[in-house]
């Protein structure tokens, strides 16, 4: 039996939901980040699955341009991060749910 | 032979994010995570997508997780605890949304005909370099050029982030024309130095205190 | 029926390549040590076996019955997940490499039928990425290993070693760009075969086309590999040791098989992008000589790195991270800038054609 696309449609929407359900879950801001890394790749998944079923070349460009924007996303949202355990000496979202220092 | 190696990678995806979300330590969770990027990248080979396979190793597990990993490192994080269980009321409303859900599923993987798009049988070469540096330099070059200077402002912002000084605290009382600063909301080291002193702007502060944040100022070693 | 055919022959070229890198890695160990007494005036070890021959083997014999100590709070699982990492990663990207060309066997192969081998265990469109992206994943090993010791000069010396690794890898993919640009492709076969010149030396990419790209590589694989005189991380009068403070035995049996590994795969890859791989005179009549001008190349660059060893001192940390960012990496941007222009104008093509009619010469 060869992969159908719904096998991987199904694998990339577990993927998802587990991000998702992670990003509700945690406390921790740093494990929180990861959880969206996680579902930005279920997103990638499903672009390479189209573009391999589809023999179109575009989703695996859109692949590259998301993997950019999420190493830019790192590296601008782990600075804040650092920045705000700097300020507050913890890393819980519960504890930086005001606006207030 | 396809369908095994898809079911393989797919469980080693599903198995380490499960992982991830259920670790309490943020290192293994971070670990975790990294068992998901290279399977995914293992899919994308078997997708006939090598050049993204490679790209997916190098810039997410080879760049991203170890910025991620650093960051955990020295900021030293520490495990969750455990949280009380709230809510308890909404556990069985939980389990009978949860089981329509899996009748739902089980309905359209059994009953409602899939789509005939053809697998990957014969060799395409959509996933080769070429057609990928093809696509990018003409018909895509716009978005191409706009992800480049993102990357240089996500530069510009992670340097500007890293400064220390310059951040006011909320504990400055403010009078008009002139704002109090303690030494140690310019400086955070300096913890029991609580001088205040009279300033129109933060520079003019750093410099009566003595407390300077360029770069050559700053020699800790 | 085919698929069990092709398996079978991957991994009996797994076993091989194996074989072979473990027994040169072993006695680059030896040969380090016997170099290096040359260079500073003494005799290295020359006891166990004719010339210290068997040297590997009685160290690996120690590594063997050492008491393996495990300190009391560190994290068991990422103490024990750190050596693996660092020596998986090393590993993996000795199946890209092309030993030689394909070689005729005079009897027939029980199995496959055919008398024809290929001398690369795998062919992938992508192997020059493939090397980019093993290598990049060899990094955790470090910072685990630095973090789980639980050791504070261990976790400075993982967190440095990795900073430097990272550094150096930018520089590393940037050098090996103008090779890409001038072989049109990121397969390490077709590399090889457009190195094949006159005689099987003229066509390397080192002297005439890619003399800077080289240095930036080879530099940038120094560092990237925590050697002299890039190895303040590790080095034994800094940090006490650095990551592999805390490991011992086998443990630190691996950490120290990696680094050498690693620094084998590194000089693999420069030979097979600069040095031309496995061309050499006479290679086309005798196919077998391949492997040995591949090995000898090899052999070459390790000797180059032990040399380094005994002659240079070592950067200091900063130092090593500003001559990184500040120096290295925008000398390969120049090189891919003026490689590209130079390809896109068709100087070089020019200046081949003009020889070419008026003397005869090249082609």
């Amino acid at each position: 039996m060869v992969p159908q696309l719904s096998w991987y449609l199904a694998l990339s929407a577990v993927l998802f939901t587990t991000g998702v359900v992670g990003v509700m879950i945690k406390r921790n801001v740093i494990s929180m980040f990861m959880c969206i890394e996680l579902m930005l790749n279920a997103v990638n998944l499903t672009f390479v699955a189209f573009s391999s079923f589809f023999r179109d070349v575009t989703g695996q460009l859109f692949v590259f341009i998301v993997m950019t924007v999420a190493a830019a996303e790192a590296a601008v949202g782990l600075g804040i991060i650092i920045s705000i355990f700097r300020n507050r000496e913890s890393l819980d979202v519960d504890d930086a749910s005001t606006l207030k220092l | 032979m396809l369908a095994l190696l898809f079911i393989l990678f797919a469980g080693m995806a599903v198995g380490c994010a499960l992982s991830m979300v259920a670790q309490r330590n943020p290192l293994y969770s971070a670990i975790s995570l990294i068992g998901v990027f290279i399977s995914l990248a293992c899919l994308y080979v078997t997708l006939a997508a090598p050049f993204i396979a490679a790209v997916q190793v190098i810039v997410y597990a080879g760049a991203i997780m170890v910025l991620v990993v650093f960051v955990i490192m020295l900021l030293n994080v520490e495990e969750e605890e455990r949280q009380p269980v709230r809510l308890r009321t909404l556990v069985p409303i939980a389990v009978a949304l949860a089981a329509v859900f899996f009748a739902e599923t089980a309905f359209i993987i059994f009953f409602v005909q899939t789509s005939p798009a053809t697998p990957t049988g014969s060799v395409s070469d959509v996933g080769l370099t070429s057609s990928i540096g093809t696509g990018l330099f003409t018909t895509y070059l716009l978005p191409f050029e706009i992800t480049s200077i993102l990357l240089l402002m996500a530069v510009v912002g992670a340097m500007t982030l890293a400064r220390r000084g310059g951040l006011i605290g909320a504990n400055v009382g403010v009078v008009p024309g002139y704002q109090s600063f303690a030494r140690e909301v310019l400086d955070p080291m300096a913890t029991t130095d609580l001088t205040q002193v009279e300033a129109r702007t933060s520079r003019e502060a750093e410099e009566l205190l003595g407390v300077s944040d360029s770069p050559h100022g700053h020699d800790e070693g | 029926m085919e698929d069990l055919k092709h398996l079978v022959l991957l991994m009996v070229g797994i076993l091989v390549a194996f074989t072979v890198v473990m027994t040169m890695v072993a006695y680059t160990v030896l040969a380090e040590r016997r170099i290096l007494g040359f260079i500073q005036g003494r005799l290295g070890p020359n006891r166990v076996g004719p010339g210290g021959f068997l040297q590997p083997i009685a160290d690996l014999l120690k590594f063997i019955f050492k008491e393996d100590i495990v300190p009391d709070k560190s994290t068991r699982f990422i103490y024990f997940l750190a050596p693996t990492i660092v020596t998986t990663a090393a590993l993996m990207s000795i199946i890209v490499y092309p030993f030689g060309p394909d070689v005729h066997l005079p009897f027939t192969l029980p199995l496959i039928g055919g008398n024809t081998i290929p001398l690369v265990i795998a062919k992938f469109d992508v192997g020059l990425l493939y090397v980019l992206g093993v290598t990049s994943v060899g990094v955790y090993g470090i910072a685990l290993a630095g973090w789980s010791s639980n050791n504070k000069y261990s976790l400075m010396g993982g967190l440095r070693s990795s900073a430097q690794m990272i550094s150096y890898e930018l520089a590393l993919g940037l050098g090996l760009i103008g090779v890409i640009l001038q072989s049109g492709t990121l397969n390490l076969q077709s590399i090889v075969e457009q190195q094949s010149g006159h005689l099987g030396i003229t066509g390397w990419n080192l002297i005439w086309v890619q003399p800077v790209g080289f240095i930036v590589y080879l530099i940038a694989a120094i560092a990237e590999t925590n050697r002299v005189p890039f190895d303040l991380p590790e080095a034994e009068t800094e940090l006490v040791a650095g990551f592999h403070t805390e490991y011992s035995a086998m443990k630190f049996a691996l950490f120290f098989l990696a680094e050498y590994v690693n620094m084998f795969t590194v000089s693999m890859l420069a030979t097979t992008l600069f040095l031309g791989g496995w061309n050499g005179p006479f290679v086309h009549q005798v196919p077998w000589l391949g492997i040995f001008y591949f090995l000898g190349k090899v052999v070459f660059f390790l000797f180059f790195y032990i040399w380094l060893r005994g002659t240079l001192p070592r950067f200091r940390f900063d130092q090593l991270m500003s001559f990184g960012w500040k120096f290295l990496v925008p000398l390969a941007i120049i090189n891919i800038v003026v490689t590209a222009t130079v390809q896109w104008s068709g100087v070089f093509d020019w200046g081949a054609k003009f020889l070419k009619t008026s003397t005869g010469w090249g082609g």
